[in-house]
């Protein structure tokens, strides 16, 4: 993904119909910080949006011709991205509305996949806002709810007024068993502070592990069909090379099932953190800059999907240690 | 190639922007230039630009000023000659216009604001053929609808053959081909898997080849239905242009020009032939000279050459320097050439002048 500072923020909003999507984005595009976006909304839209420049998407949802059936793309957010790169310095970002039933990996490997829309754009965030009285409900019966927090870098958790304390407890406590790495926001009408929504540059690999989650520790339920996360460290240093080929391999393998990994590595004899992520089978990394004077020098990495088996992935994770030895 | 132009007797700028600044001119005009096209009568060159407007020329006096329109309320997305004089422009406005070159315009269709006006084509006819969204309107010398055609998903592209007999769409999974004056309307699809956009009819309307999503493009021979995959591009392919009698193919998306021979059972089984590369910049346009075998490139540092397809001789046109080359036309004759570029830069070069 481009991290140089002329590509052009995009900001994903997912959510299920009635959540309060609509809302957030008037809220977005109407509050004076003096910035423009591009507005991409699907055409079952809810409400009216407030905008000078709204453009009608389809949702076309195209495979990649790779032979690997998880590597979708929206083609048509791949067409008119770049139509609005014809029209750069007319706006400031883009913000992506999708539908409620929208699954949000191919928006997401969009911003991996296409070398035009990596050359021109950046994932800014995704942001799923979820109804506090009826999350519950979908999550039972709907996977892409599931998705959509899964995906999220920050849960805007609306209705509030609907919700006693216990019931918004129970609900944050939901979310964060598939998702403890998103920031959660409690709203009601979707008023959260803009600036929390837009430029929060989630997807840039400096800052991919950088909230730590409270970690819900107990291995309470782990259904096979249901979301979840996992995460393991080691203090020893990693070989790059082991690394490389079990996380690929690992993709290649159970791409379908993880929806999003994320991770900090301390190669052996590399004085650069090197960050890590991947949405499905597609995924990116670099390094990202030294370690902290006096910070412990540990490997974290992060699963987000469905059929995790915890002793097999913190095995194939411990193995990446590299052997001791004289550098 | 690289030779002729980075070493030897084009060796600095000045030499490579020899015919630009002899026999043409350039205008900075602000705005990424989308498209470039000369008016199928020969008077008038047309440039249709990323924030809306258009610039009319007189391409027998470059050097005159240029007319500006404001002729769409956000971006133009593509200009192409109409069946006789003057343009056809489709903007994000959801307007097709039609512009003369003394700057006369007219709407000719409003699909509404939030449609894309981005595949036109027209044919001499005097049909025209506007892609927008999933449907293709085909409209006749007066404007008006003369049938729309749907499909199952956004079109990409859309040609008409030379005869203006059938008109093609790209779009998700294949590229639908469908008689213009059909009564019962029903394509001929020609399936393969992927995003199909940009289409285009080999002159002889034997083959159609598309633009895909990945780095490639996509063949069908329509005698046999045989396909053809044209891949191992480093880039997406923006850009291809089949010469005047159709023997080859030239196509961007790579560091030259590549150019797919379509004789002697090609392309099925040629490698392709490789002109003006060497110096690892990506070619970004490509436009084959009307009656010649001659194909004008422009390149992803603003390069803009004229390569002869039999000897390989290069002949430079532009110097690189002024963004990356997103537009370039010839006239119908083949004597004129227009180029524009993402950062603004719009030239016009009047080849049949002597002296």
């Amino acid at each position: 993904m481009s991290e140089t500072s002329d590509t052009i923020p995009v900001t994903v909003l997912t959510g299920y119909l009635g959540a309060g999507k609509t809302t957030l984005l008037n809220r977005i595009l109407t509050e004076n910080h003096g910035k423009k976006f591009a507005v991409v909304i699907n055409e079952f839209g809810e409400l009216g949006v407030d905008n000078d420049l709204v453009i009608d998407a389809d949702e076309e949802v195209f495979e990649m011709n790779n032979g690997c059936i998880c590597c979708t793309v929206r083609g048509d957010l791949v067409r008119i991205l770049g139509g609005l790169m014809k029209r750069r310095g007319k706006f400031d970002g883009i913000i992506v509305e999708t539908t409620g039933l929208a699954n949000p990996a191919p928006v997401a490997q969009t911003f991996f996949m296409d070398e035009d829309v990596k050359r021109a754009t950046r994932l800014d965030a995704i942001v799923t806002v979820v109804d506090a009285k009826n999350l519950i409900a979908r999550l039972a019966d709907s996977t892409e709810a599931e998705e959509q927090i899964a995906f999220a870098d920050l849960i805007v958790l609306n209705k509030m007024d609907l919700v006693s304390e216990e019931e918004a407890a129970e609900v944050e406590r939901r979310i964060k068993a598939i998702n403890p790495y998103a920031e959660i926001q409690r709203a009601t009408k979707s008023a959260v502070p803009v600036e929390s929504v837009i430029g929060r540059d989630a997807f840039k690999l400096e800052r991919i592990l950088e909230r730590e989650p409270d970690f819900l520790t107990s291995d309470e339920h782990e259904h096979n069909d249901e979301v979840m996360s996992m995460s393991f460290e080691v203090s020893q240093p990693i070989d790059a090379e082991k690394f490389n080929a079990w996380i690929s391999q690992l993709l290649q393998a159970k791409g379908q099932d993880l929806l999003r990994t994320k991770g900090i590595l301390a190669y052996k004899d590399e004085p650069n953190r090197f960050a890590f992520q991947a949405v499905h089978m597609i995924a990116d990394g670099d390094f990202i800059g030294p370690w902290k004077e006096g910070d412990p020098r540990k490997s974290k990495i992060v699963f987000i999907g469905r059929n995790l088996n915890r002793p097999q992935l913190r095995r194939g994770f411990e193995g990446c240690v590299a052997s001791p030895g004289v550098a | 190639m690289s030779e002729s132009l980075s070493g030897g007797a084009m060796g600095s700028v000045e030499d490579a922007d020899f015919l630009l600044s002899t026999r043409g001119a350039g205008h900075e005009l602000g705005a990424w230039v989308v498209s470039a096209a000369f008016g199928r009568d020969g008077q008038g060159a047309a440039f249709g630009l990323g924030d809306g407007t258009l610039h009319l020329a007189d391409p027998a006096q470059p050097a005159a000023p240029w007319r500006k329109l404001e002729a769409h309320d956000g971006a133009c997305l593509t200009v192409v000659p109409d069946f006789a004089a003057g343009f056809l422009s489709g903007g994000d406005d959801g307007k097709l216009l039609r512009v003369l070159p003394d700057g006369s315009t007219a709407t000719l269709a409003d699909f509404g604001m939030m449609k894309w006006v981005e595949h036109i084509a027209a044919h001499a006819s005097g049909l025209r053929a506007v892609g927008v969204g999933k449907a293709v309107h085909l409209l006749d010398k007066g404007g008006a609808t003369l049938k729309t055609l749907a499909h199952p998903s956004t079109v990409g592209g859309v040609a008409f053959d030379a005869k203006g007999k059938r008109v093609a769409a790209g779009h998700y999974n294949g590229v639908s081909l469908w008689f213009v004056n059909s009564k019962e309307d029903k394509p001929r699809v020609l399936p393969w898997k992927g995003s199909h956009q940009l289409v285009a009819f080999s002159p002889d309307g034997t083959h159609v080849v598309s633009t895909m999503q990945e780095n490639a493009l996509h063949g069908w021979r329509l005698t046999d239905q045989q396909d053809m995959r044209m891949s191992g591009y480093p880039a997406k392919i923006k850009s291809f242009s089949f010469t005047a009698k159709g023997r080859w193919m030239a196509t961007a998306g790579a560091d030259c020009v590549v150019l797919w021979p379509f004789f002697a059972g090609g392309p099925m089984g040629k490698p392709p032939m490789e002109l003006a590369g060497g110096d690892g910049v990506l070619c970004t346009q490509v436009a084959c000279h009307p009656q010649h075998e001659v194909v004008a490139a422009g390149f992803q540092d603003g390069l803009v050459l004229m390569a002869e397809i039999g000897s390989g001789k290069i002949v430079p046109v532009a110097a690189p320097g002024r963004g990356a080359v997103s537009a370039l036309a010839w006239n119908a004759t083949g004597t004129q050439l227009a180029f524009g570029t993402e950062t603004g830069f719009a030239g016009l070069v009047d080849l049949s002048k002597r002296g």
